[in-house]
């Protein structure tokens, strides 16, 4: 029976005219989304690849100088995407894809593509994601919305039901029906989407990249069964096909345009961030000041007197070490806690911003699957979180490491004449710093940041087939 | 005739529920989003005020030592001399007696002031740091750095003025006029109104002008109240001048609106079939085609990787460096504070580190050069294109009339740019004669006054985009009054 009434939806939607103009429209944007979206990965994959192999190269050939100020002179860390990036861009447009590792300071992603494109882009980026989140639950509204209440309006709700047909089997078949339609036409595409990912991707991909695809596939399987019992739900409810659009065409509104940026709204109001010159001129304060308010110099000035200590020596000539290089690991070192409490405060506050926005899911499906697609393509928070927290760890080793060579290297310069008081290395010397490696986070890790997310989209589900179910059983099969 | 049917069409209105709830909403949205948009604009003004201060600190200590230094020197009848780079404190003249670095070692931050209206459309002002520091380093120095903002919160972008006016607005007036002729028809009244005298296209400019009246007392009023509990510059003629040109764009959107509501309304469709097509429109217009001409200025276009930028910057470091004197210099260049006292070599040495800024600058104007001049085709095909969308032209206008638009921040990093370069010379030049810098001297650094562009320039602009609105308005207003000789006026 379920299947008899599929097939009659499937192919009443099919011969519709509205099917065809918005299949066509769909197809169209999300093939061409996902093409743009595939060779902008490729793009921006190239690029970083080379810049990150010039920047290895400009380290190790930045010509002979002394350690320390290699370190002035630093390194760069480019940020590369997992080769999901294509179907999903998340925040990488907005986030920073570079950072610039030096002695002496931690600093924030910069080179962000946004600053470099016309405000037109403020509308939103034309990707296979944004096109899953906003205009599928549409096309599911745009098909299914007169399922009952259409069938209502033209009386053929009585007959059916006078026919014998359960309720139930109504809901199922109706559901399938129109699934059958939208997957008509999603599916091909999607299927172009795979190819592509498959041409590109795999090499750089690393392992899971069919179980992201799995996962994402299923969490927007999900969320498009919730556009699909809500709106069979609601024209169920709905007196007239015309109320139950306009129910749902509000609803999808506000669900894909009005929340997110309430919820973004929302999360500054509860838990706001700095501005930068705020945040900036606060740090530098701190950092003149001393974390416990004792400021840097007595700090050293205590330093050399335990290192005289230590040695047993009384001037700074008779150390084993050479003080200067000493001197700056140690300043270097009292900066760490500055930096980890001013920086990670931010951290937190984005993160922190970012849970409250997903909690606002209970109120708007998209925001849930928004992070958990997000996520699974590595365009995420948490990711951009994990490459700023592996830059750091590159530049401390490396100032550490050209630090402590310098302090050994020259111990024999301390208290000498300035006009011999340097040493040089050479490039074997810059060679004991590793290049910059980013290994993005555990899949496993990844899927358990979102369990939250994935229990939200689950409750959407359940909460939209209970609601579909108890609107068919009550349905007046007459308008009133 | 008129006056009755509005009359009675604005009762009727009332009654509804519908209507109660729609206009609660847009309040509600007005009032979120200048609340949001003030607030937005004041972390802008507090994180550019606190930027100031720090900096206006920092040199501020430094004046205080040559003060102390020229009482000293005045007092023992000794002579004021410059101070080499960084020495050890306690001894001989301080640093803020030299001009290299006090102009090096401090920034002067340069402001972007907003205009009364920046609250209404946040534009690009989130993603382009509206205070820039100016300092002896290199142009690219000036503008790497951005607001510290939760780059998800920067993708979602803001909820602001323009977001209601353009995304909301178009929803809540089709919501209240999609079946505006279809519902009458339906219910079988239509007949029997035009049975009365009275002609269709009386009946239908009637139930247009009561709900505009309605909906647009309320944007323009609350719009109003909402400059007054955001505004910045009140006082000035020309914030004025910009809400009376944000009043003319809001109602020449909302026009179209009302129009292609009217104009579907017109071919005669059931109201389900209405409501269809306008939310097929409202998508298609607000959403589909900004993002595909979006997509085609940055794909015909593409701005030049800042990846590439950085590493061509740090290939003209190093070929800088490899020219520069010895290896203690560059030492130097890092660590002024190792410096001795009297070293001539630290003086030569800045000397140097200034020449190699300027190196890096000369090798990386063309590459900036080239993201400029990107940037400009992405602007001129958006300005060509913006004529598909009346979504695009309505953004373009709005930012255009909030200062939050492209053209204007590009004309304030020209002035920006400008005043680095004044900064550089009036420190540099000091510098290089080894002039010592009085306390005096202080009051005569190079301050920033930021030049606003003139208001027939910014008109200029915004005409191209108002004029596009207001012919897709007129083209979408007059269709429908004359299609409406062939309404069929009850079912068949």
């Amino acid at each position: 029976m379920i299947a008899t009434i599929a097939r009659k939806e499937f192919l009443e939607i099919v011969r519709d005219g509205r099917f065809k103009w918005t299949a066509a429209l769909m197809v169209l944007l999300l093939v061409t989304s996902l093409l743009a979206g595939w060779q902008r990965f490729n793009s921006y994959s190239q690029i970083q690849a080379t810049a990150q192999g010039s920047t290895n190269t400009q380290w190790l050939k930045q010509g002979d100088k002394n350690p320390h100020t290699a370190a002035h002179y630093g390194n760069y860390a480019f940020k590369p995407l997992g080769p999901l990036a294509f179907f999903d861009s998340g925040i990488v447009n907005y986030a920073g894809t570079a950072v610039f590792m030096e002695a002496h300071k931690q600093n924030f992603p910069i080179a962000r593509p946004a600053t470099d494109t016309s405000a037109v882009a403020r509308f939103g980026e034309l990707n296979g994601a944004m096109i899953l989140q906003v205009l599928l639950p549409l096309l599911i509204i745009f098909l299914g919305f007169t399922a009952f209440s259409g069938e209502r309006e033209t009386g053929t709700l009585r007959q059916l039901m006078s026919m014998g047909v359960s309720r139930g089997s109504l809901l199922w078949g109706k559901a399938a029906g129109i699934a059958a339609a939208v997957l008509l036409v999603v599916l091909p595409c999607l299927a172009v989407g795979a190819l592509a990912l498959a041409a590109t991707g795999l090499q750089t991909a690393g392992g899971g990249i069919w179980t992201r695809v799995a996962l994402i596939g299923g969490a927007y399987l999900g969320y498009a069964a919730v556009f699909l019992f809500l709106t069979l739900a609601v024209s169920a409810w709905a007196n007239t096909a015309r109320a139950a659009l306009m129910a749902l065409v509000g609803f999808w509104a506000f669900t894909a345009f009005i929340m997110p940026k309430t919820a973004a709204e929302v999360s500054r109001l509860v838990e706001p961030s700095p501005a930068f010159g705020t945040f900036m001129a606060e740090m530098k304060e701190h950092q003149k000041r001393g974390i416990d308010g004792i400021s840097p110099r007595i700090r050293i000035a205590e330093y050399r007197g335990e290192l005289f200590r230590k040695y047993g020596v009384s001037r700074v000539q008779d150390l084993p070490l050479y003080w200067t290089a000493v001197s700056m690991q140690k300043l270097e070192e009292l900066d760490h806690p500055v930096f980890e409490q001013h920086y990670n405060a931010v951290r937190d506050e984005y993160a922190q911003q970012l849970r409250l926005q997903d909690r606002l899911g209970v109120l708007a499906p998209l925001l849930p699957l928004r992070s958990i697609s997000m996520t699974l393509s590595g365009t995420d928070l948490i990711q951009h979180n994990k490459f700023m927290a592996e830059t750091e760890v590159f530049r401390r080793n490396m100032v550490l490491k050209m630090n402590t060579y310098l302090s050994q290297a020259a111990a024999n310069l301390n208290g000498v004449n300035s006009a011999t008081n340097y040493m040089v290395a050479n490039e074997d010397v810059f060679a004991i710093v590793p290049p910059f490696r980013y290994e993005p986070p555990a899949l496993r890790d990844i899927v358990a940041s979102q369990a939250g997310n994935f229990t939200l989209l689950a409750g959407w589900l359940l909460a939209a087939i209970a609601l579909a179910l108890v609107a068919v059983k009550r349905m007046s099969l007459e308008r009133n | 005739m008129y006056r009755l049917i509005i009359s009675h069409e604005t009762r009727s209105l009332a009654r509804t529920g519908a209507l109660w709830a729609i206009l609660a909403l847009l309040v509600f949205a007005i009032g979120f989003a200048a609340f949001a948009g003030g607030r937005a604009i004041a972390r802008q003004a507090r994180g550019a005020a606190d930027a100031v201060a720090f900096e206006n600190g920092e040199r501020a200590k430094m004046r205080q030592d040559t003060e102390a230094y020229a009482a000293e020197v005045a007092a023992s009848g000794g002579t004021y001399e410059f101070a080499t780079v960084n020495h050890v404190p306690g001894r001989g003249p301080p640093q803020g007696t030299n001009a290299g670095v006090v102009g090096a070692e401090t920034a002067a931050y340069v402001a972007l002031p907003p205009t009364g209206l920046a609250a209404l459309s946040i534009g690009q002002s989130d993603v382009q740091l509206n205070y820039l520091p100016a300092s002896m380093g290199t142009t690219l120095d000036m503008i790497k750095n951005l607001e510290t903002e939760n780059p998800v919160n920067l993708q979602t972008g803001p909820f602001d003025i323009a977001f209601v006016v353009i995304f909301l607005l178009p929803i809540f007036i089709l919501a209240m006029t999609y079946d505006l002729l279809s519902s009458e028809k339906e219910r079988g009244t239509l007949a029997m109104i035009l049975a009365h005298p009275v002609s269709l296209r009386e009946l239908m400019a009637s139930k247009i002008v009561a709900r505009a009246t309605v909906i647009l007392a309320v944007v323009v009023g609350f719009g109003l109240l909402a400059l007054l509990s955001v505004g910045t510059q009140l006082d000035q003629a020309e914030t004025w001048l910009r809400f009376a040109l944000w009043i003319v764009a809001t109602l020449l959107y909302s026009l179209f609106w009302f129009s292609l509501a009217v104009l579907v309304n017109v071919y005669g469709k059931s109201s389900a079939t209405n409501g269809t097509i306008l939310a097929g429109i409202w998508l298609i217009l607000v959403v589909v085609v900004p993002t595909l001409v979006s997509l085609l200025a940055t794909t015909l276009y593409p701005a030049p990787s800042r990846m590439d930028l950085i590493v061509a910057a740090r290939e003209a470091q190093t070929a800088g460096e490899k020219n520069m004197g010895s290896a203690l210099d560059r030492f130097y260049s890092e660590h002024m504070d190792q410096v001795p006292t009297g070293d001539q070599r630290a003086m030569d040495f800045l000397t140097l580190a200034q020449a190699n800024a300027a190196n890096i600058e000369q090798a990386l104007l063309p590459l900036y050069e080239q993201f400029r001049e990107q940037s400009l085709h992405q602007e001129g095909l958006v300005q060509r294109f913006q004529y598909l969308s009346p979504a695009i032209m309505m953004q373009l206008a709005l930012n255009e009339i909030s200062g939050t638009s492209t053209a204007r921040y590009q004309d304030f990093l020209d002035q920006a740019f400008r005043f680095r370069g004044q900064w550089n010379d009036f420190f540099a030049s000091r510098f290089l004669k080894r002039e010592p810098l009085r306390p005096e001297d202080y009051d005569q650094f190079p301050s920033f006054s930021y030049v606003p562009e003139p208001l027939a320039t910014v008109l200029g602009r915004l005409a191209t985009s108002l004029a596009g609105l207001l012919l897709v308005c007129a083209g979408v207003t007059l269709l429908p009054f004359a299609g409406l000789r062939r309404y069929q006026v009850a079912a068949r």
